[in-house]
C-alpha cells in the first residue's frame, strides 16, 4: 500500500465517522438500515487494512470484505426500494415485480457469464455485480418518479451517490483489465479510494443537512 | 467498451435525470391535493368555468354573424378573432387540466371505469376519425389507468384539432369575409369544444370519484406515514 493510499484510506476513515456521526445525531440512520451496517462494514474493513496492511492488505481479506460489501449495496437498494413504496401498494406490486426481474436477471448473469470469483479475475465478476446493484437503484428511481411517490432527501442522497460511484468502479476495473494488473494496480486502486472519499463527503455532508420539513397544506391542484 | 460500462453509465445517467429532477416539495403538495381532494366543489367548480367559456365563445359567435349579417365584414372579423382568443384560452386551460389529471391517475389506485370514445358526438371530421380510432384501441386495453389515459389523450388531441381548425378557419375568414364555409367550420368547432368540454367534465368525474374511494382515515394514515419520516 502506497503512501497516498494509506493518506486517502484515512481520510475515508475520518470522514466515516463524520457521516455516521450525522447519521446518528440527525437520526437518519433509521430511514435505512442496511445503510448504517453498510457504513460500518466499510469503516471496519478500511481500519483494518489501513491499520493492520501486513495482516489484512491480501487477495483473500480483499474478496472477503468486496463480498461483504456487494451483499449490503444489495440489501440498501432493497430497503431504500421497500420503504420507498411502503405505504403504496400498486407501486409496492410493481417494484417487486420489477426488482425481482433484476435480481433473477443479474443472478443469472453472474452464474452463467462470469469465472468463479478470484482476486485475479476481479474485473470479470466485480463489474456484473456494481452494475446489477445500479439498474436496482434506478429501477427504483424511475418508479419513484412514475407514481410521484415521496422520497425523503436522505435516501435520494444515497442513490445520487452510489450510482456515479459504482460507475466509476466499473471504469476502474475495465482499466485494470485493458492495461494489465501489474501495470494499473495502484493507479485504478487510487482512482477508486479517490472517487470513494468523495462518495463519503457528499454523504457525510447529506447526513448533517437539516432536511425541509414540509410545508403547510395549500389550496388548489398542483399542476 | 465493456457491456457493463454501457449498462452502468445508462443506468447511472437515468438515475441522476430522474432523481435530480425530483421535487419533493411539488410531489407532497400533490399528494397533499390528492388526499383532500374538494370532490363535488372541484367539480362545480369546473362546470361553471365551462359553461363561462362556452358562452363567451358562442356571444362572440352570435354578435360575429350578427355584423357579417349587416355587412361590416371587419367588424365581424374583429369578433371571430375575439371568439378564438376566448378559444384559445380555454382549450390552455382544458390542456394543463389533462396533463394534471395525467400526472394524478399514476397516484390513485384505481380509476372508475369510462365509456369508450365514441366519434359520435363530434361534426368535425378528423374529430370523429380520431375519436373513433381511439374507441377501437380502448376495446384492447384491460387496464382501467391505460383506458383512462386513452381518454386524456384523445381528449388533449381533440382540443389541439379544434383549435387548429378555429385558426384555419379564422384566418380563412380573414382572406374571404363573404364566404360562408369557414363561418360553418368556426361554428362547428365550437360545437366539438362543448362535446369535449362534457367529456372532460366526465374524465375528471371519474377522478375525483377515485380520489374519494380512499377513505378519510387511510387518506389521514397515509398523509402522516408520507411525511412522518421528514420530521
Amino acid at each position: 500500500m502506497s503512501e497516498l493510499q494509506l493518506a486517502v484510506a484515512h481520510a475515508v476513515k475520518l470522514a466515516l465517522v463524520v457521516l455516521l456521526a450525522g447519521l446518528l445525531r440527525r437520526g437518519k440512520a433509521r430511514l435505512c438500515w442496511s445503510f448504517l451496517a453498510y457504513a460500518l462494514a466499510i469503516l471496519v474493513g478500511n481500519s483494518m487494512v489501513s491499520l493492520w496492511p501486513d495482516r489484512f492488505y491480501n487477495p483473500p481479506f480483499w474478496v472477503l470484505k468486496q463480498g461483504v460489501y456487494d451483499a449490503l449495496k444489495m440489501a440498501i437498494a432493497v430497503e431504500l426500494a421497500w420503504r420507498a413504496f411502503a405505504a403504496f401498494p400498486g407501486a409496492m406490486r410493481a417494484a417487486r415485480r420489477v426488482l425481482l426481474a433484476l435480481l433473477a436477471i443479474s443472478t443469472l448473469a453472474l452464474a452463467s457469464l462470469t469465472p468463479p470469483s478470484s482476486y485475479l479475475t476481479l474485473w470479470e465478476w466485480q463489474p456484473g455485480i456494481a452494475t446489477a446493484a445500479v439498474w436496482l437503484l434506478t429501477a427504483t428511481a424511475l418508479l419513484v418518479v412514475w407514481y410521484q411517490v415521496p422520497l425523503h432527501p436522505w435516501p435520494r442522497a444515497i442513490m445520487l451517490g452510489l450510482a456515479p460511484y459504482l460507475l466509476v468502479f466499473v471504469a476502474a476495473l475495465d482499466l485494470l483489465r485493458r492495461h494489465g494488473w501489474a501495470a494499473f494496480r495502484e493507479g485504478a486502486g487510487l482512482l477508486d479510494s479517490l472517487a470513494y472519499l468523495s462518495l463519503v463527503v457528499f454523504w457525510a455532508w447529506a447526513a448533517w443537512r437539516r432536511d425541509p420539513v414540509p410545508a403547510a397544506p395549500a389550496q388548489g391542484s398542483p399542476a | 467498451m465493456t457491456v457493463e460500462i454501457v449498462l452502468s453509465s445508462i443506468g447511472c445517467v437515468l438515475l441522476c435525470y430522474t432523481l435530480g429532477r425530483y421535487n419533493r416539495a411539488l410531489t407532497l403538495q400533490r399528494w397533499q391535493f390528492v388526499l383532500n381532494a374538494p370532490e363535488r366543489q372541484a367539480i362545480e367548480s369546473l362546470r361553471r368555468r365551462m359553461a363561462v367559456d362556452s358562452a363567451l365563445v358562442r356571444q362572440a359567435l352570435e354578435a360575429a354573424g350578427r355584423a357579417r349579417g349587416a355587412s361590416r365584414a371587419p367588424d365581424a372579423l374583429t369578433v371571430l378573432r375575439v371568439a378564438l382568443d376566448v378559444l384559445e384560452d380555454a382549450g390552455a386551460d382544458r390542456l394543463t387540466r389533462l396533463r394534471a389529471m395525467g400526472v394524478y391517475s399514476r397516484m390513485v389506485r384505481a380509476i372508475q371505469p369510462l365509456p369508450p370514445p365514441s366519434g359520435a358526438p363530434f361534426r368535425g371530421a378528423r374529430l370523429r376519425v380520431a375519436a373513433t380510432a381511439a374507441g377501437c384501441v380502448h376495446r384492447f386495453l384491460v387496464g382501467t389507468q391505460e383506458r383512462f389515459r386513452l381518454w386524456l389523450l384523445v381528449l388533449g388531441l381533440g382540443v389541439r384539432i379544434v383549435l387548429r381548425g378555429g385558426r384555419r378557419s379564422a384566418d380563412a375568414a380573414d382572406r374571404a369575409p363573404d364566404r360562408a364555409k369557414p363561418w360553418e367550420d368556426f361554428a362547428r368547432g365550437v360545437d366539438d369544444f362543448e362535446a369535449l368540454d362534457g367529456c372532460h367534465l366526465t374524465a375528471f368525474e371519474a377522478l375525483v370519484a377515485s380520489l374519494s374511494a380512499v377513505d378519510r382515515g387511510g387518506r389521514l394514515r397515509l398523509w402522516e406515514r408520507i411525511v412522518g419520516d421528514a420530521s
